[in-house]
């Protein structure tokens, strides 16, 4: 309960925080839906007959905006600059920062690029069942999850490397090409599908849109929900070894 | 009982280093080099609770990465270290609730678009201070500090002073029973420097709280501490009263001679002459030499006023750091 309200805490003051910064996030909302609008345009003219293309690309604008990550910029930065002492030395998890930032972050893209999504919805034909919007919700919350862990992670390598941004930057690379985002899992060639479905990008960001679009079979779906309880779990413990290495290293060398 | 008690500690850490060029970053790639430095090495002492401690020393001796052993911020290399009775590298939530680090270079952890009443609420929530503590503790603080009208200012709009007063404010909110402070008068005017002593000092007194601060300004020092621990090289070089610390450092005291007429004495005789102006003559005395030195410039030289001196401590530190402790 404590932790919830220490949570509530650091979100009201991050969306605070960024209330001042909102032209700042004007610009990373422009930057989160620039693939997805591109990849809609690209893929509705290659593609002219596959009806569910387009919506597969607006609900995937909604999925990005809802799963964003930026622990390279508030967490890694923490770390680079000192600051990472305050958070130390509070009476509470420190994980409860970044996450706090991030939702607040979340919350600040999704009222942002709200209109943009409802004008994307009326531009495009986008034809969804309320049945897959229900199945797609609980991949949504764990692919923000997932999302989140896996930036975590790697922006947790600042406690080793100046180059945690790199690193960020790589994965989110990989999330781009391998999570649905250059172009829907279900397009890739039949030989790298089982690899596409299996690895954790999709998990993070593909796979609701999958859901939402009536893109996937019934077993696909578990399977899918199984891959994402998997990569939570190995995440969540990758995070759990690496900040507990990271902080001995960090409290061994001076702060 | 001991607030505070460290015994044999030991702080050692590698820090890269590689010669200057392309050639030698470039090498640094594939094979990195490292020297072991020894910020802290075997340091003891304890400290009670209630007490005022002044952590002295010259840059680099090991001040600030003792305040940070003794805050949980650093894992030692070796030796023990107990803060109300916790290993504070642990960071038990228990131990964090009771303790505060104010650093004088970064006062104020607040995002600079808050309020200070947004900060310190956040630390409410933090610190699990209950709304009627808050509103007890806000107002002895604000009344204390002076906090009133910057209750309702953005962060990034306050001065220094300011945020050092609103930095005391944060960090004691929750009314935290060891308080570690890292040089909080740095960069502050006259006027600030002479509000955070007198606020530190009354809190202190009224609520029992321990104290250890390091600071360059001896002033510091001298206004809030009885005991002075001395570090040097990382190594404590001094432990005890801070009157004594003269005595200790300084084996020599100070002679203002005003004169009455003309002398033709050689004063160079009696001792180091640090100044010499018209009618005043000021010498540095070997302390063991006071009595019979000043007896004979009584009778040699027409002598108006005579002023014996303990040296100025800053003066002391200042010569102890360049020379050396032992020196």
């Amino acid at each position: 309960m404590n932790t919830l309200r220490i949570l509530g805490a650091y979100l009201r003051r991050s969306v605070l925080q960024w209330l001042a910064g909102r032209s700042f996030i004007v610009t990373l909302v422009a930057n989160q839906v620039a693939p997805p609008l591109i990849g809609l345009a690209v893929w509705t003219t290659a593609l002219p007959r596959a009806g569910s293309i387009a919506s597969y690309y607006v609900v995937l604008l909604f999925v990005r905006l809802l799963t964003v990550s930026y622990e390279n910029h508030t967490f890694s930065n923490r770390i680079y600059s000192g600051e990472l002492a305050d958070d130390l030395l509070r009476p509470h998890p420190v994980v409860l920062q970044p996450l706090g930032e991030n939702l607040a972050l979340r919350f600040w893209h999704l009222l942002i690029g709200l209109p943009l999504m409802m004008a994307a919805v009326l531009l495009v034909r986008v034809h969804l069942q309320a049945t897959d919007i229900a199945l797609a919700l609980p991949a949504l919350l764990l692919a923000a999850v997932l999302q989140f862990l896996f930036t975590y992670l790697l922006a947790l390598s600042a406690f080793w490397t100046e180059q945690a941004h790199g690193v960020v930057g790589f994965g989110s690379t990989l999330i781009f090409l391998l999570g649905g985002v250059a172009a829907p899992i279900t397009l890739f060639p039949p030989g790298l599908r089982p690899w596409g479905e299996a690895l954790p990008f999709r998990a993070m960001m593909g796979f609701p849109v999958e859901i939402a679009v009536s893109g996937v079979t019934q077993a696909e779906i578990v399977g899918g929900y199984l891959w994402q309880v998997v990569w939570v779990a190995t995440f969540a413990a990758g995070c759990r070894v690496l900040w507990r290495r990271g902080i001995r290293r960090y409290t061994a060398v001076g702060g | 009982m001991t607030a505070i008690s460290v015994a044999d500690l030991t702080m050692t850490y590698r820090t890269p280093v590689r010669p200057a060029g392309l050639r030698a970053s470039i090498g640094a790639l594939f094979h990195r080099r490292y020297r072991e430095v020894t910020a802290v090495r075997g340091i003891s002492f304890g400290v009670s609770p209630g007490e005022v401690v002044g952590f002295i020393g010259p840059n680099g001796a090991g001040k600030t990465t003792t305040l940070k052993l003794l805050s949980g911020l650093l894992y030692p290399t070796s030796g023990l270290v107990q803060v109300l009775g916790h290993a504070p590298w642990r960071r038990d939530y228990r131990f964090l609730r009771q303790i505060a680090l104010l650093r004088g270079s970064r006062p104020l952890s607040a995002p600079p678009e808050l309020t200070v009443l947004d900060a310190l609420r956040f630390q409410q929530v933090l610190y699990d201070v209950h709304d009627v503590a808050f509103r007890g503790n806000l107002a002895d603080l604000s009344a204390m500090l002076g906090l009133e009208p910057l209750l309702q200012r953005q962060v990034r709009a306050l001065s220094l002073g300011e945020r050092m007063r609103c930095g005391l404010a944060c960090a004691l909110l929750y009314r935290p029973r060891v308080l570690f402070l890292d040089e909080p008068s740095v960069g502050l005017d006259v006027s600030a420097v002479a509000e955070v002593r007198r606020f530190i000092r009354d809190y202190s007194a009224e609520t029992k709280a321990t104290v250890v601060l390091t600071s360059h300004y001896m002033a510091d020092v001298e206004a809030l501490c009885r005991r002075v621990i001395l570090i040097d090289r990382g190594a404590v070089a001094y432990d005890g009263a801070l009157a004594q610390l003269a005595e200790r450092l300084a084996p020599y005291r100070l002679m203002t001679v005003r004169l009455s007429g003309p002398a033709q004495a050689d004063w160079s005789r009696f001792g180091e002459v640090v100044s010499m102006d018209a009618g005043c003559v000021r010498l540095r005395l070997p302390r063991e030499e006071v009595a019979a030195i000043t007896a004979y410039v009584l009778s040699e030289a027409p002598v108006a006023d005579l002023a014996i001196e303990e040296p100025p401590l800053e003066t002391v530190i200042d010569r102890a750091y360049r020379q050396g402790m032992e020196a």
